[in-house]
């Protein structure tokens, strides 16, 4: 059992490792798909030689798959490549990375948080209450907010409450080592945006699950026993129905990272988001590439996590993936 | 001999779009103190909504239960869940169908048994485990540690419903209810769970209702039985003197239909012709006339009322057939 | 088609109904007399809903938002629809062909899928975009119109994995079901039996998800805007978010306007895809 347990996982981790390389090396095609030298963007001036030998030092003038294991090799190194400015290397990623990375780390760890918070209370108070006349109602609201964008959510909220109201401060960010209080303050509108959509998701699903959960017979059988409402909720119904919650949750986790993107840009955060923007902007895809790819790495990592979460919650889809 | 549990004049009612379907109406019946009482009909009859209501376990805004039921003299039916809930486990425990639902899937065998102990009766981690280990040793269950840590997907059918019963034995409960116990299962299992049930019922001295399809496994498991037809109970009587002295073309019909080794190989199996009167829309005479060969015009106008045989047997119908009963 | 639609309840026929009016905005919003949605009014820059001659106001530029709206309609959905299509046909081909090849170029396939879904769309259509929209030339603005085109791609690529997984998906189920095996039995050519007998019932599940995906489109392109690589100086949804996004302090109602037309669109094509997938499990449920 446990064997079988540590071959899946092994399995999976190769899996994962598998797509990690496939994704990089496609994104460090892609470089090659510019329609114009990568040297060229950067070098001014007619001097060849200088030009070739820029192009030496950014290993342009090797073949892609060189190139790729050359990078790769780096990037498990923890060099992540270079800001280039006008034919020569100004800083590196890994100093502009690990002041933007923290940032969007937060922005994604507080909005699960706030989103869970509150999807799991909601979730399992309306599944309760299912089969009333306002059902309907409520689960198209839900459906409703699922899909509205959270930017949607990032500009309506900055302009009500930041500038119309003026409760928070509508654009910036103050980091906790700085002021903790206004830290809060400037966090509420971007993670309340990237709350809203993953609230409304997260109770549906706990919602659809605790519903058809409560119809089985293990939990007739555990009223029967003479348990407590509470007791059968917590010990009964929340763990079988939380599958599909969890695995959601570490879906999101990766969608998240693309999704504080925007909202960072909304919010002028400088977080990841901000980085990517600045590097498309002034065109640095050296620097792009990596950030891409480390968040395709995250999100990949993440996915393998909520397998291996989904597999102790729920012993029976070990057992499926074993055999 | 007084009953343990004692059912009045039972209606179950939900509400359904399409109109309020009358899933049990008017059942009285006595479960004596540690007797076995079968409740059989076909499926849609009603016997495992009476089962559910009669010990409360139908939750959900669109059901309406009213009547009386008293357990242990003391009265279910409009009693806040938290009270009900007290007598659940070590009074009245039940036993479903398919042990395979009926388990939770993701807790361990052990923890589901132990949780009644610990929860219910207040005993330490320790000792619950203790317990545990004894109830499904007793429950014929060979390495009783082993399975304590297993998950239910990891058991056979008939192991299952084996930790299913030291579940519901596990606080001594005076009253099992068993709602299709074996049906799940293969027929060798069949005959083995049901002998477990009998052994444990002489030793805990408990009374048990058992709800099947099937008169074969009520003859030789019950003292009395109760045959239900469309919510109603169309005829109770001591189980050999139902078999002796039958009443109910129903009950008839429901025997024959039984496969049997000694039936001729080429003779075709009877069935019941016909279906259950749909529930939302009852007829007014005897639910069975349609589909009663011994059917008069009287039984699809009359509503026939209980008739008291004598013996404590019991009918419903306007002609009933002669006795002894022709057995075919 | 009647069936489909008597089926549906208030909140899924408003659905119908918006992505509808959109459709007919898109297709006849140039013949409508409204003005030029490049064009600054700049005697009512700023004005708000209701203003003569700007129903919907106009923006702090003094572009008529009405006519963004309905002119954005046209390059928002042609983007979409575009890109779903394309992407959808032929992501379902791929999947198809090789769920039903089966073997070693159906692990090369769903690995590539899987990678491809590895990255977050919207970051996959972000770096895809930035690449493909750089000009040799710095100080040459690349076009609207090829910005547009540059997105479809970018998008077309995002959308292709997620239709074909699930083409792959549903092809996997229909496979081993009777009527193939037996079709197969009967020494039937592989082209008719997939045309035949498994693309037909694949379809179903792809409309459903396309709707789904023409939402996460629409979106991709909004948030493409916010980001400055959508259509940018052009006339799109996105394109209208992006201008007000840095100052709808001054003129909130610019930003109401397009983010709500966005918000209604994406929440009619999630609707209608959803609507779409429970008929289709209903009928399932009854084969």
């Amino acid at each position: 059992m446990l064997r079988l347990t540590v071959v899946s996982a092994l399995r999976r981790l190769l899996q994962a490792g598998l797509v990690v390389i496939g994704a990089t090396f496609l994104l460090s095609l892609l470089l090659r798909l510019l329609p114009v030298g990568l040297e060229d963007l950067y070098v001014v001036g007619e001097n060849e030689a200088s030009r070739k030998a820029f192009a030496h030092e950014l290993r342009l003038d090797r073949d892609p798959f060189t190139y790729y294991v050359l990078w790769l090799w780096d990037f498990v190194r923890g060099d992540l490549g270079w800001y280039v400015q006008g034919g020569g290397l100004s800083e590196p990623v890994s100093g502009r990375l690990s002041r933007a990375l923290p940032v969007s780390l937060q922005l994604v760890f507080y909005a699960q948080a706030v989103s869970l918070v509150v999807a799991v209370p909601l979730g399992i108070f309306t599944a309760l209450r299912a089969g009333r006349r306002s059902d309907r109602a409520l689960s198209y609201g839900l459906f409703t907010a699922s899909s509205i964008p959270n930017f949607v959510f990032g500009l309506l909220m900055a302009s009500f409450f930041g500038v119309t109201l003026a409760w928070f401060p509508p654009l910036g960010y103050v980091a906790p080592t700085e002021n903790l209080g206004e830290h809060i303050r400037s966090m509420v509108l971007p993670v309340a945006a990237l709350s809203f959509p993953l609230i409304a998701t997260y109770t549906r699903l706990l919602r659809t699950d605790v519903i058809a959960t409560l119809r089985e017979d293990y939990v007739t059988m555990a009223v029967s026993k003479g348990l407590s409402t509470r007791r059968i909720l917590f010990s009964h119904v929340l763990r079988p129905s939380s599958v599909t919650l969890f695995t959601s949750f570490a879906l999101n986790m990766g969608a998240l990272i693309g999704g504080t993107i925007v909202i960072e840009q909304v919010f002028t955060i400088p977080g990841i988001g901000q980085e990517i923007g600045i590097a498309i902007f002034s065109r640095q895809f050296f620097a792009l590439q990596s950030y891409v790819a480390l968040i395709a790495v995250g999100f990949i990592v993440f996915n393998m996590l909520a397998d291996i979460v989904v597999g102790f919650v729920d012993p029976r889809t070990r057992e499926r993936r074993s055999a | 001999m007084s009953a343990v549990m004692s059912i009045r004049d039972l209606v179950v009612r939900f509400r359904t779009p399409r109109g309020v379907l009358e899933a049990v109406r008017g059942v009285t019946l006595d479960i004596p103190e540690g007797a076995s009482v079968g409740i059989v009909g076909e499926s849609g009859s009603g016997k495992t909504v009476l089962s559910r209501a009669a010990m409360g376990l139908l939750s959900g805004s669109n059901v309406d239960r009213s009547g009386s039921v008293t357990f242990d003299g003391a009265e279910l039916v409009g009693l806040p869940r938290d009270h009900v809930r007290q007598h659940f486990g070590t009074g009245i425990a039940m036993i479903f169908q398919d042990p395979m639902t009926a388990l939770n899937p993701v807790r361990r065998v052990g923890v589901q048994v132990a949780e009644g102990l610990r929860i219910r009766l207040g005993m330490s981690r320790k000792d619950a485990a203790a317990r545990t280990s004894e109830l499904l040793a007793m429950v014929g269950i060979p390495d009783p540690a082993a399975a304590m840590r297993k998950f239910p997907y990891q058991l056979s059918g008939g192991m299952r419903q084996r930790v299913m019963i030291a579940i519901a034995i596990a606080c001594k409960p005076k009253l099992l209810f068993a709602d299709e116990p074996t049906t799940a299962l293969d027929v060798t299992v069949q005959a083995q769970i049901l002998e477990l049930l009998a052994g444990l019922r002489a030793n805990l001295g408990m009374a048990m209702v058992l709800v099947t399809h099937d008169l074969g496994v009520v003859a030789n498991n019950t003292d009395f039985v109760a045959v239900m037809y469309a919510g109603e109970i169309v005829e109770q009587a001591p189980t050999t003197e139902l078999f002796a002295n039958m009443k109910m073309p129903y009950t008839e019909a429901l025997l024959k239909s039984i496969p049997t080794v000694e039936a001729r190989p080429a003779g075709r199996l009877p069935v019941i012709e016909g279906r259950l009167p749909d529930p939302t829309d009852r007829p007014a005479g005897c639910g069975f006339a349609p589909r009663c060969s011994y059917a008069q015009a009287r039984c699809r106008e009359d509503h026939p009322p209980l008739v008291d045989a004598g013996n404590g047997h019991l009918y419903r119908c306007w002609f009933p057939l002669a006795a002894p009963a022709r057995r075919s | 088609m009647r069936r489909l639609l008597g089926g549906m309840d208030v909140f899924t026929r408003a659905c119908a109904g918006w992505m509808s009016l959109m459709v007919l905005l898109a297709v006849v919003g140039p013949f409508l007399p409204l003005p030029d949605p490049r064009e600054a009014d700049f005697e009512a820059s700023a004005v708000g809903l209701f203003s003569p001659g700007h129903v919907l106001g106009t923006d702090s530029n003094g572009y008529d938002l009405l006519s963004n709206v309905v002119n954005g309609a046209r390059t928002s959905l042609m983007i979409a629809f575009v890109s779903v299509v394309v992407g959808g046909a032929l992501g379902a081909a791929i999947g198809i062909v090789s769920a039903y090849r089966r073997g070693r170029i159906d692990r090369v396939v769903n690995l590539l899928f899987n990678i491809v879904l590895s990255i977050p769309n919207l970051v996959l259509g972000l770096a895809l975009v930035a690449i493909l929209a750089t000009s040799s030339d710095p100080s040459v603005v690349i076009s609207p119109s090829r910005r547009v085109v540059v997105i479809m791609i970018a998008l077309t690529c995002v959308v292709l994995p997620v239709l074909g997984r699930i083409a792959r998906g549903a092809t996997l189920t229909w496979i081993n079901r009777e009527f193939v095996v037996a079709a197969r039995s009967m020494g039937m050519r592989d082209r008719h039996i997939i045309l035949r007998h498994i693309v037909p019932n694949v379809l179903p599940a792809i409309y459903s998800v396309g709707f789904l995906a023409v939402g996460v489109v629409i979106v991709a392109e909004g948030a493409l805007s916010l980001l400055g690589v959508g259509v940018v100086d052009g006339v799109s949804w996105g394109a209208m978010i992006s201008r007000v996004a840095g100052e709808f302090t001054f003129v909130p109602h610019s930003m109401y306007v397009p983010v709500t037309v966005l918000a209604l669109t994406v929440i009619a094509s999630n609707q209608l895809g959803d609507y779409l997938r429970s008929r289709l499990d209903l009928r399932e449920g009854r084969l």
